[in-house]
Parts: structure tokens; C-alpha cells; sequence
């Protein structure tokens, strides 16, 4: 009994990490509709940011993650409007390769840059083990767990309450009513492709500060990240949560209780199932177009 | 239509007789590689291109059907000629159960729901280790009996032959899919699905003919590759040749013949060519990727299309029919 | 601005180039993973290789000629592997080949090998059916999973005093491999199994794993992953507050390891074929020419890397030609004086004579517990009949 607490605690923090690597590709696969296969990179970016920051600069952590921050958005947006702009209202088609093309670009010329080692991001918190109970937690997981939900949180704020959000939520429904009502969509795709990226690259480097990371990590973390979206529906915040928990706590019992080398089957066995019975996902908020 | 069935013929013509001028084994080599992935192009192209639909689980083809030649190979001692069409009717009854799950979907889901498949036939093949020997994969697959004493030269020409019938055999069916009733009723559901069912269309069913059809030939090129690179391991299944094959099928011209295999020519000599930059290689590989998804957006035959007929520059390429896929 | 950062990189790409093609060369092909998830080491055994042919040019280099060493990225795949060695042998003309790292890809390579009469020497490939195949053109220079598990289980066994252990592997064949090998020779001294668990590689979570490790009663835990996998496990194994002694094979004997896994690497044995801090004095001057060349000791694939090459050229030069009869005949009269032992062949082409070490990581340094020594394996099997 003692072993289910601990799979199901282990499965939810796990879950809520799924959940914020997928944050960002709830926004640009979700929202935007660009099946982004270079999700993964970003995530790698930010994780290989956090290492530069930290451990070479040697920045604390917060400083660090603003840098990131600051970086990846910027870099988020150039992205944007030089490649993804070219390819809008274009069909999956030139998105998913233009995003490989990418994907295979940024990773092998991060593998050029930084070389093939392991990259340690030093964490904000010492990972100390906390029990509770008959649960083993660390500190560091318990912050990272809190900015999930912070993150979560505030990328729902910026949707629901402010002129971004607000602009961002009219383009997604109607581009061109959105347009001919004066909001620069153009620029909306922009911010939203770069606050994706920033979010996939923060969830990169806080990541990294427990696991560690690498320049080869991208290629799983967009699988899982897709298994997510899809999993919670497109687009939906509160579905990115519920999925990424889901996915988190079905693994962790598969581990458990099955065998740990079959543990990634799982997710794409709930999306399978998903697609089959419920194809939006447990929690869209959108109608599927045609 | 007679000008890509004359372009086919000429290329053919050209395989033929390529093993007998050329004595260099790496260029055979390099001859069979891109008929193989010829064959899986062509496969690809017939969902992606006539369906309309796009598969990043095409793997799961090529994979069982490299399993199965393999498996039938090592376990029963089957000979070439029975392992490798029999890996292409298992493919494609895989490729009709997984077909009817997944053409219920489109656009992303479909995307997604197919890449699903594959990888969960990949973790099956990696663990199942009594049946697939798992990750220490399958080696020693037979070469064929008459190969014996043959020298590697005469072995290199009859595995470019045996990959050229192949090839031969995935076009000539593409060819009679495409110009039946069938291709011309897959064309119109992707061009719009819409008005093909209102002219009593059933685009499920046409659908499902050329997914089961491009399953039954990457099973077959499955089969040829547990033959010729005698190892199979649950690689087959990986995402690295899914890449390969939509980025050939896309770079080519997807829903015309000739495309992918221009596009499997050319992305096959590339990264062997791009070879000499070393670790630069695939760095350069994912712009070169990017720079024909921005430029060239219709692939290589949708170039030479527009420079045949100027008429239609402007506007025509933007909204070309199939690129539209399921968001229609 | 990308120009920018490339251009060193070219350049660099470049002088290699210009300077091993100095005419009428001896050119040697080395396949490893560059570029994917083990890239890591396949880029510290081509560091190794790198270093060897230098060194063996700047003393003359192989039948009075430069060695040319050319290598190309196989990925661990299969397929591509197989690409490299059709290009090295038909385009690069090589004279023999060294590589291809994973098991599964040196699996494919190998009939290639033997088609084109190219001598092949593998220095990582683990999984022992490899040199069983009666592959004439195939030498290994490195342990097998079950050489590795025999000569060290005993004294695990009585070093930490174990009763009960848990096998935790990677999911691919040198994991796999290296768990049964260990678990059935461990079990044969009298050490129970209480659990054998594999995860897949890339898995960064593994608290459900440790879970069942923490409620398996398991006094002992066997590990068998590489760098990445292995520090983040070994890190985790210390979070969960678990109190067992930890060994495993991998290359953990690494500075990039200690600084990765940090204090949690303290006190865990690892049993490796290589260690910078060995004795003698052939492996401290592979030591400091290694350091000298990238700045860090070499680990166990930098060693493999370097001695296959070595290897290699030791048998080119004993063959006094390049066909590959000669080769053959010079690498089966191989004796290597290596920085970790003296290395000789079987009949089947299985490297011996080389050591074994374990180690233990302790206040960061690396800790030499015992060395042992790879016997002739066949040597064995005759002694036992008669």
C-alpha cells in the first residue's frame, strides 16, 4: 500500500512535469495548429541556456532563467516570422517538415557548439529529500512542482485578462474577423509562438536542474509533449494539466506494477484510445474546423 | 499522365543498364539504398500525396515487414523469393486494421494517432525479446542461396536488380492506383471531400485501398532490407526513417510518381555526399530541409511543373490543391 | 552571424583534412556514433583513435607511411553503419576497419566486413555472440558482458558482503547483456536476485523504478547505464534516501561522470576496463598526452578508442603489407602492450590479457578497489578437460 502512495506521488510529479514541458506546445501546436517537431529543441535550448547561465556565467538560478527567458522569447519570435509565418493557413504538411528541418538543425548544431556531455543546470534549491510519510519528495521537486502551477497559472492569466490574451484569443477563432477588426495578428502568431518557446524553454532549464540535460533530450520530450496535448485536447490549459497528470500517474503505476522497460507504450497507448473515443481530447474547448 | 509514364520508362531504362557501367560497389551500394528508399517513398506518397493525409507512422511498415522477413528467414529458413512478398501482405494486413482505426481521423490527430502505432510497435519489437530477440535484434538474416559463391560485385547487381523489380512492382501498382477509378476518386476527396461524397464518393473507402496498398509496398522494401543489410532491430520502426522518407516524398513533389523518387535520389546521395563535412553534416541537412519547405513548396516537381506552365505563377502554388490536407 | 560561428568550425574541418592527405597514405576507417544519443562516447573513442594515429605518425607512422584515419558517423544504426563501411571500403579504399560501437551496429557491419575482406577490430562491442559467429575478419578488443560478470562477481560478492540484489540495466543490448551476465554469475555465488528492472534510454524519472528497488529488500544494487543515464539514476538512487551499495558497469570512472552526479557518486563501485589512475608507466603517458590533447583524462572509451587503433596499426606493421591476409595473420600474432594490460587474441578473435578495474568513487577521486585480469577464455576450457 505504502508502494501505491509512492507510485501515485511519484506519477503526479512526473506528471506535472509532462505537463509543463507541454505547456508550450499547448499554445502552438494547440492554438496555433503548427505541429511543432522542433518543440523538443526548445526545451533542449532552454536546458542548455540554463547550463551556460548557471554553471559557466554562474548566474544563480532566477538570473538565469530571466536570461533564458529573455533569449528564447526573442528567439521564439524571429523563428516566427522568418520560417513559421511562410508556412501559415498552409496545411500540416509544410509545418511538420519545416519544424524536422529545424529540429535536426538546432540539435546537431547545439551537439557543433557544446559537445555531446551531460550539462549540468544548477538548481534554485538543494535536492534534499522531504518524506512525507511514506513518500520521498525533494525540495527541488516541490519548487518545481509550484512553478509549474505558477507558470501555469500566469500563461492563463495572460490569456484570459490581458490585450495579448485577449487579441490572441480572436485570432485563434477567426483570423481574418480578427484582422478586419485591427488587431496585427501577425504579430499575435509572433507572441504566441514566442511565449510557446519561452515556456518550453523554462520548463527546459528547471528540468534540467533536477535530471540534468543534454543536447539529445529534445527527440522524447516532444513525443510525450504531443502524447499530452493531445491527451488533455488542443489548446486547453486546464486539458495540458489533466493530461500531463494522467500521463504521469499511468506510468508510473505501468512502472510499478508491469515493467519499467515498457513504460513509454502507455502514453501512446492513451492516445490511441483517445483518438478513438474521444478524438478532442478530454477537455477542448474548441470545435474541430470543416 | 503519357509524360510521366514516359519519364518512368526512361528511368527504368537508366536502372538497368546502371549496374553494368558502373563497377563501383560503394555507387551500387548508394544504387540500392535509393531504391529502397524509392519504393518507401512511393508507399509514403500514396497517403500522403493521394490521400491527402499525413502518416509519420509509415515505420510501422517497414518495420513488420522487415520482421517478418527476417523472423520467417532465421526461425522457419524461408528463401528470399517467399520472405519478402510474404512481409508485404502481413504489412498490409496490419496496414488494414491500423487504416480503418486511423483514416477515421484527420489533419493532426491523424498525424499524431499514426505515430502512435508505430512507436508502440517499436516498443513492442525492443521488448518483446523471445519472440523479436528484443534490442539485441535479429542478425544474420540469409542472403539468398545463389549468392554463395558469387563476388561481392555479383551480389552488389543482383540486390540492384532485386530492389529494381521491386521498385518496378511499387510503381507499376501506384501507376494502376492512380490512373483507376480508385486514384481518380482518392484525388477528388483530397482536392475536396465534400463534394467527392456528394457525388457518391466514400472517401473512407478509398482511403483505406491506397493506405492498405502503401502498407503492402513498405512491407515489401521491409522485406528487402532485413535481406540486404542482414540485421534487423527495432530501428526499423524509428522516427530517424520516417524523417527520411516524408522529407523525400516532400522534396520531390508529393501526389505525383515521379516526386518521390526524385526526392529519394536526392536526399539519398545528399547525406552520403554531405558526408565529407563530417559533424557539420546534419546541421546543413535541416537547413538544406527548411530551405525547400520556404522555397520550393510544392518539391522539385512542383517546380518543374511551374516553369512548364507560366500560366498559372501567381496565386496557383499557394493554394494548390492537397496542400490544404484534412483542414478543409 | 551564423557564417560566424561556422567558419572556425569549417576551417578546423578543413586543416584535418588537408593534413592526413598527404600523398600515398595508409588509410585506416573508424566508424562510431557522432552524432544521436551515444554520441558522447563515440566521440571519446574517436578522441582515443585520433590520438593514437598522431602519435604513431609523429614516430613514422605504419610501413613508412602517414596512417590516414577516416572517420565516419554510423549512429548506432544499423543502416547507416552499414553506409559507412560500403563508403570506407569501395570509396575510401581503406585497409581495414575499426568500430561501429553498438553491438546491433557492429552486428551489421560484420558481413560487409567479410564480403569485401576487410579486416574488422571493434573496441566496444559487448555482447559475447559477436566473436561466435565464425566471422574470420572480426577481432574484438574489448570484454564481453559475461568475461566483465565473471571476473568480477565473486569479488562483489565477498567484497560487499551481499546477500540479495537488485539488477537495474538499460534497455538495449549492452544493458540487457550486461544484467545477465552479471545476475547469472553473481546468482552461481550464492547472491539471490530480488529484482531485475530495465528503462529505456533518455528516461529521466526514475522514482517508480526506485520504489520497487527501496521495497525489494535488496541489500546491493547492479546498475549497467552510460553517463547520462547513469548519473541521473545514481543521483536519484541518493534522493530517495536508499542505503545500498551501488555498482555497475558504464563509464562512470569519468571526471564528466563525478561532476555530473556530484556528491551523490560517493562511495559507488563501478567495474570498468579502464581508469586514468592506473599504474604503470605506459598509462600515465597515455594520460597526460590525452589531457594535453582535450583537456581531460580519458575514460574507458577514449582507452577502447586508442587501443583498438593501436591494434590495428601494431598489426599492419607486424603484417609488413595491407592485404587483408596480412592484416589477418598480424592482428592473430597481436601483442599489445596497452595502458591497461597486454592484449592478445583467441582463435575466435576475443581480446585478452587486459585489465579489469574496480573502482570506487570517494571524495570525487577515483578509488582503485581491485584490478583483475582478462584470462584467455579458451585457455580455460582446455585446462577444464583435461
Amino acid at each position: 500500500m505504502d508502494m501505491l502512495f509512492q507510485f501515485i506521488a511519484n506519477g503526479l510529479v512526473s506528471g506535472s512535469f509532462y505537463a509543463l514541458s507541454a505547456l508550450g506546445l499547448t499554445l502552438i501546436f494547440g492554438l496555433m495548429r503548427v505541429v511543432n517537431f522542433a518543440h523538443g529543441e526548445l526545451y533542449m535550448l532552454g536546458g542548455v541556456m540554463g547550463w551556460l547561465t548557471t554553471t559557466v556565467l554562474g548566474l544563480n538560478f532566477f538570473a538565469g532563467l530571466a536570461l533564458t527567458i529573455l533569449v528564447m522569447g526573442a528567439f521564439g519570435w524571429l523563428a516566427d516570422r522568418f520560417l513559421i509565418e511562410r508556412v501559415r493557413d498552409q496545411g500540416e504538411e509544410p509545418s511538420i517538415l519545416l519544424t524536422i528541418g529545424l529540429s535536426i538543425f538546432l540539435t546537431n548544431t547545439a551537439l557543433l557548439l557544446v559537445g555531446t556531455a551531460p550539462l549540468n543546470v544548477e538548481g534554485p534549491l538543494p535536492n534534499k529529500p522531504v518524506f512525507l510519510g511514506p513518500v520521498v519528495l525533494t525540495e527541488l521537486r516541490l519548487f518545481a512542482v509550484a512553478a509549474c502551477a505558477a507558470l501555469i497559472l500566469a500563461a492563463h492569466l495572460v490569456i484570459r485578462y490581458t490585450r495579448l490574451g485577449r487579441a490572441m484569443r480572436a485570432t485563434f477563432q477567426d483570423a481574418m474577423a480578427a484582422r478586419l477588426a485591427g488587431i496585427n495578428t501577425a504579430r499575435v502568431y509572433a507572441s504566441t509562438f514566442a511565449l510557446g518557446t519561452i515556456l518550453a524553454a523554462s520548463a527546459g532549464m528547471l528540468l534540467g536542474s533536477i535530471y540534468s540535460t543534454h543536447v539529445s533530450a529534445g527527440g522524447l520530450v516532444s513525443l510525450k509533449a504531443f502524447v499530452v496535448v493531445i491527451l488533455g485536447g488542443m489548446g486547453s490549459f486546464a486539458g495540458a494539466i489533466v493530461g500531463g497528470l494522467i500521463l504521469g500517474v499511468a506510468e508510473a503505476l505501468w512502472g510499478g506494477y508491469i515493467s519499467t522497460g515498457t513504460v513509454d507504450i502507455i502514453g501512446f497507448l492513451i492516445v490511441i484510445l483517445t483518438l478513438i473515443f474521444k478524438p478532442y481530447g478530454l477537455f477542448s474547448t474548441q470545435v474541430e474546423r470543416a | 499522365m503519357k509524360i510521366e509514364r514516359n519519364t518512368l520508362l526512361v528511368l527504368g531504362l537508366v536502372a538497368l543498364v546502371f549496374p553494368l557501367l558502373v563497377g563501383n560497389q560503394y555507387l551500387l551500394h548508394i544504387g540500392v539504398m535509393v531504391l529502397l528508399y524509392a519504393i518507401l517513398a512511393t508507399s509514403l506518397n500514396l497517403i500522403v500525396g493521394y490521400v491527402g493525409e499525413f502518416s509519420l507512422g509509415h515505420t510501422a511498415f517497414l518495420g513488420l515487414g522487415a520482421y517478418t522477413a527476417a523472423l520467417l528467414s532465421l526461425r522457419l529458413g524461408w528463401p528470399v523469393w517467399a520472405t519478402v512478398p510474404v512481409a508485404g501482405v502481413v504489412s498490409a494486413i496490419f496496414g488494414a486494421a491500423i487504416g480503418a482505426i486511423t483514416l477515421r481521423l484527420r489533419g493532426p490527430y491523424f498525424v499524431i494517432i499514426t505515430l502512435a502505432f508505430a512507436e508502440v510497435l517499436r516498443l513492442i519489437a525492443n521488448n518483446w525479446v523471445d519472440f523479436t530477440n528484443g534490442p539485441m535484434g535479429l542478425s544474420g538474416v540469409a542472403q539468398p542461396a545463389l549468392l554463395a559463391d558469387a563476388s561481392p560485385l555479383m551480389a552488389k547487381r543482383f540486390y540492384f536488380y532485386l530492389a529494381l523489380a521491386l521498385t518496378a512492382v511499387a510503381l507499376y501498382m501506384a501507376y494502376r492506383f492512380v490512373y483507376s477509378n480508385n486514384g481518380r476518386a482518392a484525388v477528388t476527396v483530397r482536392e475536396n471531400r465534400f463534394v467527392a461524397q456528394s457525388v457518391g464518393i466514400r472517401p473512407f473507402v478509398y482511403a483505406m485501398r491506397a493506405f492498405v496498398l502503401g502498407a503492402f509496398l513498405a512491407g515489401l522494401a521491409g522485406g528487402f532490407y532485413a535481406h540486404y543489410i542482414t540485421f534487423v532491430g527495432a530501428n526499423v520502426f524509428g522516427f530517424a526513417f520516417m524523417i527520411s522518407m516524408i522529407i523525400m516524398v516532400l522534396i520531390g513533389g508529393k501526389g505525383t510518381l515521379i516526386g518521390p523518387l526524385l526526392g529519394a535520389l536526392l536526399v539519398t546521395l545528399l547525406t552520403e555526399y554531405l558526408r565529407e563535412l563530417q559533424e557539420l553534416r546534419l546541421s546543413l541537412f535541416g537547413l538544406i530541409v527548411m530551405a525547400v519547405v520556404l522555397f520550393l513548396p510544392n518539391g522539385l516537381m512542383g517546380f518543374l511543373n511551374h516553369r512548364r506552365e507560366p500560366g498559372e505563377r501567381d496565386g496557383a502554388d499557394r493554394t494548390a490543391p492537397g496542400t490544404q490536407g484534412g483542414t478543409a | 552571424m551564423r557564417k560566424l560561428i561556422l567558419a572556425p568550425i569549417i576551417a578546423t574541418a578543413l586543416m584535418g583534412a588537408t593534413q592526413a592527405q598527404a600523398q600515398d597514405t595508409l588509410k585506416i576507417g573508424l566508424i562510431q556514433p557522432l552524432t544521436g544519443s551515444v554520441a558522447y562516447n563515440g566521440t571519446a573513442d574517436a578522441n582515443g583513435a585520433r590520438l593514437a594515429v598522431k602519435e604513431r605518425n609523429a614516430n613514422g607512422g605504419v610501413l613508412g607511411k602517414q596512417v590516414e584515419l577516416i572517420i565516419e558517423d554510423g549512429q548506432c544504426s544499423p543502416a547507416n553503419s552499414v553506409n559507412a563501411a560500403e563508403k570506407l571500403i569501395q570509396r575510401d579504399r581503406v585497409a581495414s576497419l575499426v568500430g561501429a560501437f553498438c553491438s546491433s551496429a557492429t552486428s551489421a557491419v560484420m558481413p560487409v566486413a567479410r564480403k569485401y575482406k576487410v579486416p574488422f577490430l571493434s573496441g566496444v562491442s559487448s555482447e559475447a555472440s559477436l566473436t561466435e559467429k565464425g566471422n574470420p575478419y572480426f577481432f574484438r578488443s574489448a570484454e564481453t558482458d559475461a568475461l566483465l560478470g565473471q571476473a568480477f562477481s565473486k569479488l562483489l560478492a565477498d567484497n560487499l558482503d551481499l546477500k540479495k540484489v537488485a539488477y537495474i540495466g538499460v534497455n538495449d543490448d549492452w544493458g540487457r547483456g550486461s544484467v545477465k551476465a552479471f545476475e547469472s554469475e553473481l546468482s552461481a555465488h550464492g547472491v539471490d536476485t530480488a529484482m531485475v528492472e530495465y528503462f529505456n534510454h533518455g528516461a529521466t524519472d526514475f522514482y517508480t523504478l526506485l520504489t520497487k528497488l527501496r521495497s525489494s529488500g535488496a541489500d546491493g544494487v547492479f546498475v549497467a547505464a552510460e553517463t547520462q543515464d547513469g548519473s541521473t539514476l545514481v543521483k536519484q538512487i541518493k534522493q530517495f534516501g536508499i542505503d545500498m551499495d551501488v555498482f555497475g558497469v558504464g563509464s562512470w570512472a569519468t571526471s564528466d561522470f563525478i561532476n555530473i552526479t556530484g556528491e551523490a557518486a560517493e562511495g559507488i563501485y563501478a567495474a570498468v576496463p579502464y581508469v586514468a589512475n592506473q599504474d604503470g608507466e605506459r598509462n600515465k603517458k597515455f594520460v597526460k598526452d590525452y589531457a594535453t590533447a582535450y583537456d581531460h583524462a580519458p575514460g574507458k572509451y577514449a582507452a577502447a578508442g586508442y587501443n583498438s587503433l593501436n591494434i590495428m596499426m601494431d598489426a599492419i606493421e607486424r603484417a609488413g603489407a595491407t592485404d587483408a591476409d596480412a592484416i589477418l595473420g598480424g592482428l592473430k600474432a597481436t601483442d599489445y602492450q596497452a595502458p591497461n594490460g597486454r592484449y592478445r587474441f583467441t582463435s575466435k578473435g576475443q581480446g585478452y590479457g587486459f585489465n579489469l578495474v574496480l573502482v570506487q568513487i570517494h571524495d570525487g577521486d577515483i578509488d582503485v578497489v581491485a584490478t583483475t585480469r582478462i584470462d584467455n577464455p579458451e585457455a580455460d576450457k582446455n585446462n577444464d578437460g583435461q
